[in-house]
C-alpha cells in the first residue's frame, strides 16, 4: 500500500532509495541539450545515462562522439522507452505533449524542458497521466533553482519592503538562440515568440514571487508569425495589498534585462543572470545594498544549475515527493501565455505600415501592368 | 520555360529571398507578407537573427548558400529571386555561384541582385553620377568583391539568359539600419565631425524606397539586364543629415576642414609584432590555456624558475620592457582626433551624386519616403529600442 503522504507514492519502474543511480535517457539533441543537460547527466552521481534519442543522424553521430558515448544513442525515441527509469525531454516545443505523455503513461519520470506544452489541454493531458501512472512531472525552469529567486521570496515575504507596489521585468536582446531544428521560426512548432521561449521563465518566477496575478492586457507585434516583441500588464493582491506589474520582452533590441520590485521601503533589483544575490536600494538613499544568503556567499565557486535540478529531479523520484517545478505550476505559464495571445492587441509600429498603402499603390499598378502586358503578348502569340 | 526568354513575364508568385534575416531582407519581407506583392521564401542561414522575420507567417529555408544542394533546394518552386545575402569572401563568391546556377536552372523569371554604389570604391569619378560610368578596381575592398559580384551576375544574364537586375544602393537608412545606428553611436562617442561644411552631397535611400524599386525590378519587364542606382529623391547634404541625427542626442558636431583630418597612425609591422607578443605571451587567459599542454607547463617553469634567480632590479626592467610606461589621459584634454580613414568621412570628401533617374524612367520609381519622413520613422524606431 503506497504513502498517502507522498506525491509520487509508488512507481515500480522507478529504483529507490539514495543508493541506487537512476537510468535517464535524453530525448532530443538539440543546442541545450548539448550545451547543459548532457554535461549534468554526465557529471551527476546520481544518475547512468542509458539512452538518448536524436533523429538527425549527423546530429546524433556528432553528440556520440563529442561525448563518448557507448551504443546508447537511437534515432528513435521509442527505442529509448525500455531502457529508463527517467528521461529529460530537450524536444520542439510542440512535441513535448506527445512524447511526454507517451513516457510518463509507461510510469517513466520526466524533466521536461520548459515550456511543458504549447496549450493548457496537453498540459492537462500530461499532468493526468503522470498522476495516473504515478510518475514525477518535473519542468526545467532552471532559474528557479538560482539562489536569488529564493532571496527575492524571502525579502518579499520579510517584510522588508513593507507593502510590494509594482513590479517591472525586461528582457530583451538583439538576437535569440541558434536553435538547430529551426522550431522557433514558427508558432506551430515553437508554440509561441518571445513570450514562450524567452518569457515563460519569469512567468513561472512571477507566480512563485507574487501568487496568482489578472492579466490586465497584452500587446505584441505578431503579424501572423510568433511575436518577436510584448508588454504584457498584471494586477493582483500581495499580503492584502494591490500590486502591478508590466512584463517587456524583446528578441529584436536590448532592454534593461532586471526585475525591479518596488516597496513602500525601496527598491530591489535582480538583474538577469544575477543568480547569488539581490540588490536593494533604500527610497530616498543614495545607496545600494547587495544581499546574499551567508553560504551562498561563502561557496567559492557557483554551481551548474542544470545540475542543480538534475538532482532535484532525481531527489523528487527517489523519495516521491514533489519537484521543485511540478506539471501544475508549470502548466501556470502556459496558461497565462495562452490568455496573453487571446487577449493581443497590436503594439504601435508606425516604422512597419507607415508607408504601406502608397507602395501598394505604387508597386501594385506595375504588377498589374505587367500581368496586362504578359497577357496581352500570350493572346497575340495565341 | 527558356530561361529569359521572355520580355514580358509575370509578376512572381515565390521569391527567393537570400539574406532575409539582414537589415534589407527583413524589410522586404515584411512588405511582401503585408502587401501580399508575393509570397516569400526566406533562406536563413541561422535561426537567431531571424526574430523580425519570424512575426510573419513565411515559407522559412534554412541551410547555407555554400551548399549548392541547399541553395537548390531552396529554389525549387521559385520564380525569383533577390540576392542580398553578405558575408565572407567565400558567401560573396561561391554562395553567389550557387544561387546563380541554380536560378539558371531553374529558369527564373527574374534575378534581382543587390549590389552598391561601393563599386565605384573611395572616390567615385565625376560621371558617376549615371549607371553608364564605368566601374573599375579600387583601394576599397569591399567595393571591389561587390564589383566582382556584378561581373559574375551580368555573365549569366549574357551567357544562361538569366533576366538579370542589379540595384546600386549607397548608405541605406531607416529603422534597423546598420548605417544609422553607425553613425549614432559615433556621434555619441564624439568620434564624428562635419567634414569641409558637410556641402557635399550625402547619397542615401530610406529602406521602404530600395524595397520599392526592388518590387519594381521584379515586375517590370523594361528592368531586364539593367542597373540602377537607387537613392532618395532631392538633394540632400552631409549637414544636414549628420546634424539631424545628432539632433536626436542633443549634439552638436564640431567641424574640420579635409586638411585637417589625420591619418591614423601607421602599423609598423615588426616594430609592432615585436612589442606585442610578449604582452600577448605572458596574458594571464592564454597562459592558463597553454597550461593545459604538459610541455608547455613544463618550458613554463623552467622559465619561471630562471626569472625568479634574476636580481629584483633586473626582474623590474624585464617587467618594464615588457609591459610599457603607463600612460594616463589628463581629464579635459583628451584628444579626440578624427580619422580620415573614417568611412564617414571620407564619403563626405565625395562630391558625385548618384541618380536614380534611369530607375524613375524604366521602373517608374518614386522614391515614395521622403528624407524627412524616413528621419521621423526612424527616430520613432529608435526612441522604441531605446536608443533614444
Amino acid at each position: 500500500m503506497s504513502d498517502p503522504d507522498l506525491k509520487y507514492p509508488t512507481n515500480t519502474a522507478t529504483p529507490r532509495g539514495a543508493g541506487r543511480k537512476v537510468r535517464l535517457g535524453i530525448v532530443g539533441c538539440g543546442a541545450i541539450a548539448e550545451s547543459a543537460h548532457l554535461p549534468a547527466v554526465l557529471s551527476s552521481p546520481s544518475v547512468e545515462l542509458t539512452a538518448l534519442s536524436e533523429v538527425s543522424d549527423p546530429r546524433r553521430s556528432y553528440i556520440q562522439r563529442r561525448f563518448g558515448l557507448g551504443p546508447i544513442c537511437f534515432d528513435d525515441y521509442h527505442e529509448v522507452l525500455p531502457r529508463v527509469d527517467a528521461v529529460v525531454l530537450a524536444l520542439p516545443n510542440a512535441l513535448h505533449a506527445s512524447v511526454g505523455t507517451e513516457f510518463l503513461s509507461r510510469g517513466i519520470h520526466v524533466l521536461c524542458e520548459k515550456p511543458l506544452a504549447t496549450s493548457s489541454h496537453e498540459c492537462k493531458q500530461m499532468c493526468e497521466t503522470a498522476q495516473a501512472a504515478l510518475a514525477v512531472l518535473a519542468v526545467g525552469f532552471v532559474t528557479r533553482f538560482f539562489p536569488s529567486t529564493e532571496l527575492t521570496k524571502l525579502v518579499i515575504e520579510s517584510g522588508f519592503l513593507g507593502a510590494v507596489q509594482s513590479f517591472d521585468y525586461e528582457f530583451g536582446t538583439d538576437g535569440g538562440w541558434a536553435t538547430l531544428s529551426g522550431y522557433n521560426l514558427s508558432r506551430s512548432t515553437s508554440g509561441g515568440g518571445v513570450l514562450v521561449v524567452s518569457g515563460s521563465h519569469f512567468l513561472d518566477r512571477m507566480f512563485y514571487l507574487f501568487g496568482d496575478l489578472d492579466l490586465v492586457s497584452y500587446a505584441d507585434d505578431n503579424h501572423g508569425g510568433v511575436e518577436a516583441n510584448c508588454v504584457a500588464r498584471f494586477e493582483g493582491s500581495l499580503r492584502g495589498h494591490a500590486v502591478q506589474g508590466r512584463i517587456t520582452l524583446s528578441k529584436t533590441h536590448r532592454l534593461a534585462n532586471r526585475l525591479r520590485i518596488i516597496g513602500e521601503t525601496g527598491t530591489l533589483e535582480i538583474g538577469e543572470g544575477q543568480s547569488r544575490s539581490v540588490t536593494y536600494i533604500p527610497t530616498q538613499s543614495g545607496l545600494q545594498h547587495e544581499i546574499s544568503m551567508i553560504e551562498t556567499a561563502r561557496a567559492k565557486s557557483e554551481p551548474d544549475y542544470f545540475s542543480v535540478q538534475l538532482e532535484d529531479f532525481v531527489r523528487a523520484i527517489q523519495t516521491g515527493t514533489s519537484p521543485r517545478i511540478d506539471g501544475e505550476q508549470g502548466s501556470k505559464s502556459v496558461a497565462i501565455g495562452e490568455r496573453c495571445y487571446e487577449l493581443a492587441a497590436p503594439l504601435e509600429e508606425p516604422w512597419c505600415t507607415a508607408t504601406l498603402e502608397r507602395l501598394e499603390s505604387s508597386v501594385l499598378q506595375a504588377k498589374a501592368a505587367a500581368i496586362d502586358g504578359s497577357y496581352a503578348l500570350g493572346s497575340s502569340r495565341g | 520555360m527558356t530561361p529569359g526568354s521572355s520580355n514580358v513575364s509575370n509578376p512572381p508568385a515565390k521569391v527567393l529571398i537570400t539574406g532575409a534575416t539582414g537589415f534589407i531582407g527583413s524589410r522586404l519581407c515584411e512588405i511582401l507578407s503585408l502587401t501580399k506583392f508575393a509570397v516569400p521564401r526566406a533562406f536563413v542561414h541561422s535561426t537567431a537573427t531571424a526574430a523580425r522575420i519570424t512575426r510573419f507567417p513565411l515559407d522559412f529555408f534554412v541551410g547555407d548558400l555554400c551548399d549548392r544542394k541547399s541553395v537548390q533546394r531552396a529554389m525549387e518552386g521559385c520564380d525569383a529571386v533577390v540576392h542580398l545575402a553578405r558575408g565572407d569572401k567565400r558567401v560573396m563568391r561561391v554562395g553567389l555561384e550557387n544561387v546563380l546556377r541554380a536560378a539558371a536552372d531553374q529558369g527564373v523569371s527574374r534575378f534581382v541582385h543587390m549590389s552598391s554604389v561601393a563599386v565605384y570604391g573611395n572616390h567615385p569619378p565625376p560621371e558617376s553620377t549615371s549607371e553608364a560610368a564605368p566601374a573599375k578596381r579600387t583601394d576599397m575592398e569591399y567595393g571591389n568583391e561587390k564589383l566582382r559580384q556584378e561581373e559574375r551576375v551580368l555573365k549569366y544574364g549574357r551567357r544562361r539568359g538569366l533576366p538579370i537586375v542589379i540595384l546600386r544602393p549607397p548608405n541605406v537608412s531607416g529603422p534597423f539600419s546598420g548605417f544609422s545606428l553607425d553613425l549614432m553611436n559615433r556621434i555619441r562617442g564624439g568620434r564624428l565631425a562635419i567634414v569641409e561644411a558637410g556641402q557635399n552631397p550625402c547619397n542615401l535611400v530610406y529602406v521602404d524606397n530600395l524595397v520599392e524599386a526592388v518590387l519594381l525590378a521584379l515586375c517590370k519587364p523594361e528592368a531586364t539586364g539593367e542597373i540602377f542606382f537607387i537613392t532618395d529623391s532631392g538633394a540632400l547634404s552631409w549637414e544636414r543629415c549628420l546634424n539631424d541625427h545628432a539632433a536626436l542626442l542633443g549634439r552638436s558636431l564640431p567641424r574640420v576642414s579635409a586638411t585637417e583630418l589625420v591619418d591614423k597612425p601607421a602599423e609598423r609591422y615588426i616594430r609592432d609584432s615585436l612589442r606585442a607578443v610578449p604582452r600577448v605571451l605572458l596574458a594571464g587567459e592564454l597562459r592558463g590555456l597553454l597550461r593545459e599542454i604538459p610541455a608547455i607547463r613544463s618550458i613554463e617553469s623552467v622559465f619561471y624558475a630562471g626569472f625568479q634567480s634574476l636580481s629584483g632590479e633586473s626582474q623590474q626592467k624585464i617587467r618594464h620592457i615588457v609591459q610599457g610606461p603607463l600612460v594616463f589621459e589628463k581629464n579635459g584634454t583628451l584628444d579626440r582626433s578624427m580619422y580620415f580613414r573614417d568611412n564617414i568621412h571620407q564619403a563626405q570628401c565625395r562630391k558625385v551624386a548618384h541618380s536614380s533617374e534611369k530607375a524613375r524612367r524604366l521602373l517608374g520609381y518614386s522614391a515614395l519616403v521622403s528624407y524627412r519622413e524616413g528621419m521621423e520613422l526612424t527616430e520613432a524606431w529608435l526612441r522604441y529600442c531605446r536608443f533614444l
